[in-house]
């Protein structure tokens, strides 16, 4: 794994920010919520307490709580006990609270299911279910009444004339001044229906008033009917009741039964339903996203003001991080919505009159937590992006400075020696000291190899002279004249000082061919001229060996030295009869490239061994296994490679092919 | 021959020195041997030498010979002198040839070879108070080569060579048109030389010739062979 991918994985952990910021965020969030339960209780139970004693709000009539001790009505009658009975009676009506406004057209539907908000009435087999709703300032009825014969009332015909009476429904109430009223709903047939009511005129006759604040819808059912009424909460008192006058056919004596007394049509239950004004007091708390209600003690919904789904002031944050976040903190299974409630009491703190619930939707803090998510992990990100940017650039970094060093420590070692400028040795990091160590290193390296490459030459500068005393004297002993036993010894010393002067000048042989090149002037010259001469010179002075030319035939331009070119053909040649045997054939070759002249010399004999290509055109690489009285440094064919890198080329050597022999390509570029 | 001539041997290696003026006084000559400049110059303040040995560096002094060659050039413009060293690039050759000495040879030169040039350069001195003789002269078209006072010019002008270049030209145009090889060249100029130091005297021949005569191209390269004159 590389340094840049190492790095990288370890940015990648800055990602735990986020993790941690979720975590966090979640923590904030149950804080949020256990502290939002808190105050919403504590809100309750301000408004519930602000409610304390507030029956008047509650209710429409306060409730009469008496004493209990006050004696029970003598009347045996149900009714009669019930009217005076302050306590819950089974003829109370309690209206639900209607979160809609039914349609007035006798269908049920649109009400509430609710089955349990249904109360029956009955008598033999006559039955009676009625729910009540309130919505706003009105009050809806639901009459489902089982009738085996539905009667309507004859059309046109006098609706106080006996003889046209259809099934008749009494609504008997209490008026806001307290007083009795009664209505009665006569159907011709199914639809709409409006109220009249019976008044006394002046000289006692009777007509039938209609009553256009109450309105209803007539539908048949398969058993029996279904009335929906709408009465305005600003006509009733406390007092509610519904009488049904079941005839079996027009006129017939009506079997009545409901909640008036069926003789004077008196209100015996009453109508617990809560005051309009309670709502009103309710909105002044009205808060988007916060539901109200206030319930009677048996659970029923009194009043509420809902702003549950009401839209935020808050704008939920809808980007898509903003959701992927989301996705991330929120648990499954977690409720949207807080509650909170709180009991109403009486004035004396006896009694429950009623209960506050407060409810409020999730996302008010949900928003609130969104927010701060949004922001805490777009910081995180962004700060794990921003780390891992730059992670990954100082390993990016790191890494090219390293292979900076790498190739640099590669290509140190040069054919013109060590390069001992090194990259990153001005850096003042750690690298900067590899960099550094290795710079020294190389610099020391050099030296040595410097010392190693010049100490042929210095050697042989340094043996000149003693040699020299050597010879002088030999010639002067020589000169004085010596006896002749003596004198094949003298001739031995001078052959062997001869010998030594040899090796002096091979060893010399590299400097001095870098000293000529350094001091060569560039000519333009035929390549072709220049190797067919020295070819016929070949021939004379290795007449062991056979030489061939290949060459082009038109001229070969150059740019350089015809000197260095013949002398490197020299140590070529030199080489390729050395390691030919007697009568072999040398092959001196020109062609031409694109950029190049290409000098190529073939001989027969050994094929190079492998790994030696590599380092034959070394200083002081000696790949020569025999011996012979010459002296070899290994110098020529380095010699070679300094002249044709003179002559911006290059030095290759090769075997040919099967292994017939050995073949040095010089490539100089034209 | 009426006084003996006096050679002087500035050399710091006393064993080379004293082989030298062994070498020396067994051919006849007057030897002054001397190891640095200062005792060199206090000596040849009082008489010069007839020739002068010269080892390019002196003891302490790296580059004394040339010091030494300048001064004495001062004092005598005439009196032959021959550089010494063991070193044998081709820098000391230039520098030694510019400061005007007459021969740069390398230690490894045999005495007989040495010896050869000290009495060449004698002759050449002789030669030039004696009037030109006519045999000696060979001409060739511009070229003129005098071999008694070991004298070249070209078009009339005098070309001053080395001794080793002047029996270089004179083994090339003694006989134009014949490749003349390395080897056959230090043997007419009584050298041990390498390849590339017969190259660069070759080359200093020609500069020198071209120094008078831009067009100058008469000694041609043939090469792997050697070099020839070419009227």
């Amino acid at each position: 794994m590389s340094i840049r991918i190492k790095l990288l994985l370890l940015g990648l952990f800055t990602l735990v920010l986020p993790w941690a910021g979720c975590r966090y965020a979640r923590e904030m969030e149950s804080a949020l919520r256990e502290g939002e339960q808190t105050s919403l209780l504590s809100v309750a139970q301000t408004i519930a307490s602000s409610l304390q004693g507030r029956s008047d709000l509650l209710y429409r009539q306060p409730p009469h709580v008496e004493d209990p001790e006050t004696p029970p009505a003598t009347d045996d009658d149900q009714v009669a006990a019930a009217r005076r009975e302050p306590k819950p009676s089974p003829y109370d009506l309690r209206p639900i609270l209607l979160s809609s406004q039914p349609f007035l057209d006798g269908y049920v539907e649109e009400w509430p299911q609710n089955k349990t908000a249904w109360r029956y009435f009955a008598r033999d087999q006559h039955q009676f279910g009625i729910l009540t709703g309130v919505f706003e300032r009105m009050l809806y009825v639901m009459l489902d009444v089982r009738d085996e014969h539905l009667v309507f009332d004859t059309l046109g015909a006098s609706p106080l004339d006996p003889s046209t009476f259809g099934d008749r429904i009494w609504i008997g109430f209490e008026g806001p001044d307290g007083r009795e009223r009664q209505v009665f709903i006569a159907a011709t047939g199914p639809g709409s229906v409006t109220a009249r009511r019976i008044e006394t005129g002046e000289y006692g006759q009777l007509t039938a008033v209609s009553e256009p604040r109450i309105l209803g819808a007539l539908q048949s059912t398969p058993r029996g009917y279904r009335l929906e009424l709408r009465i305005p909460l600003s006509m009733l008192g406390e007092r509610f009741g519904v009488l049904i006058d079941d005839r079996d056919q027009r006129g017939a004596d009506p079997v009545s039964y409901g909640t008036l007394r069926s003789d004077d049509l008196h209100t015996v239950g009453r109508l617990i339903v809560a005051s309009p004004e309670l709502t009103t007091y309710l909105k002044q708390f009205r808060q988007p996203g916060l539901r109200l209600a206030v319930a009677a003690p048996e659970g029923r919904l009194l009043a509420q003001v809902d702003s549950l789904s009401e839209a935020h002031v808050f704008a939920p944050e809808r980007g898509i991080l903003a959701q992927f976040y989301r996705r991330f903190v929120d648990r499954p299974g977690t409720r949207r919505v807080i509650d909170s409630a709180a009991d109403i009491y009486d004035r004396e703190r006896r009694q429950i009159i009623g209960s506050l619930q407060v409810s409020q939707t999730e996302d008010r803090w949900l928003i609130l937590r969104d927010r701060a998510l949004t922001h805490m992990l777009n910081l995180t990100l962004l700060v794990s992006a921003i780390a891992v940017t730059a992670t990954f650039i100082f390993a990016a970094s790191l890494a090219v400075r390293l292979s900076r060093l790498r190739a640099a420590s590669e290509s140190a070692l040069t054919r013109e020696g060590l390069v001992t400028t090194f990259p990153e040795t001005d850096a003042s990091d750690e690298l900067g000291d590899v960099a550094r160590g290795f710079s020294t290193l190389l610099h020391r390296l050099n030296e040595y190899t410097g010392y190693l490459r010049t100490l042929a030459g210095k050697l042989a500068h340094e043996i000149r002279t003693p040699l020299t005393i050597v010879r002088s004297s030999l010639e002067n002993m020589e000169s004085e004249g010596v006896s002749s036993s003596a004198g094949v010894y003298l001739e031995r010393a001078r052959q062997g000082s001869e010998r030594l002067n040899g090796i002096l000048i091979a060893m010399g042989a590299a400097s001095r061919v870098e000293e000529a090149i350094s001091n060569a002037e560039r000519t333009r010259f035929d390549l072709v001229p220049v190797v067919q001469s020295a070819a016929d010179a070949y021939r004379i002075a290795f007449p062991e060996r056979a030489f061939a030319t290949d060459v082009p035939a038109e001229a070969v331009e150059l740019e350089g030295a015809p000197d260095l070119v013949v002398q490197m053909l020299d140590k070529l040649v030199d080489n390729a009869v050395d390691f030919s045997p007697a009568g072999a054939t040398i092959i001196l070759r020109v062609r031409l490239e694109q950029h190049a002249a290409v000098v190529e010399v073939d001989n027969p004999g050994p094929p190079l061994s492998a790994g030696t290509s590599a380092h034959l055109f070394e200083s002081l690489w000696q790949s020569r296994t025999d011996s012979d009285s010459r002296p070899h440094f290994g110098l020529g064919l380095y010699i070679v490679r300094l002249i044709a890198e003179f002559h911006r080329g290059e030095a290759a050597a090769s075997s040919l092919p099967g292994d017939s022999g050995a073949r040095f390509t010089i490539r100089l570029a034209r | 021959m009426a006084m003996k001539r006096m050679v002087a041997i500035v050399e710091d290696e006393p064993a080379i020195r004293d082989n030298y003026a062994a070498a020396f006084t067994r051919e006849g000559y007057v030897v002054r041997a001397y190891a640095n400049r200062s005792q060199a110059m206090t000596a040849f303040a009082s008489r010069l030498p007839d020739l002068a040995v010269i080892d390019i560096s002196l003891e302490e002094e790296p580059e004394g010979g040339f010091e030494l060659c300048r001064q004495l050039r001062a004092l005598s413009p005439e009196l032959p002198i021959i550089f010494l060293t063991a070193r044998d690039s081709e820098l000391d050759a230039v520098s030694g040839l510019r400061l005007g000495a007459d021969d740069f040879l390398t230690k490894d030169l045999s005495l007989a070879h040495l010896i050869a040039r000290v009495n060449a350069l004698f002759r050449r001195v002789d030669a030039l108070r004696r009037p030109a003789e006519a045999s000696q002269i060979v001409r060739r078209g511009p070229l003129t080569l005098d071999a008694e006072r070991m004298q070249v010019e070209w078009e009339g002008q005098v070309v001053l060579l080395s001794l080793t270049e002047f029996w270089i030209v004179y083994a090339l145009a003694r006989h134009p048109g014949h490749v003349k090889n390395r080897q056959q060249l230090m043997d007419a100029a009584n050298v041990v030389l390498d390849d590339n130091t017969i190259t660069s005297h070759v080359k200093r021949i020609r500069r020198k010739f071209q120094s008078i005569d831009p067009k100058f191209d008469a000694v041609q390269t043939v090469y792997g062979m050697g070099y020839r004159w070419v009227d």
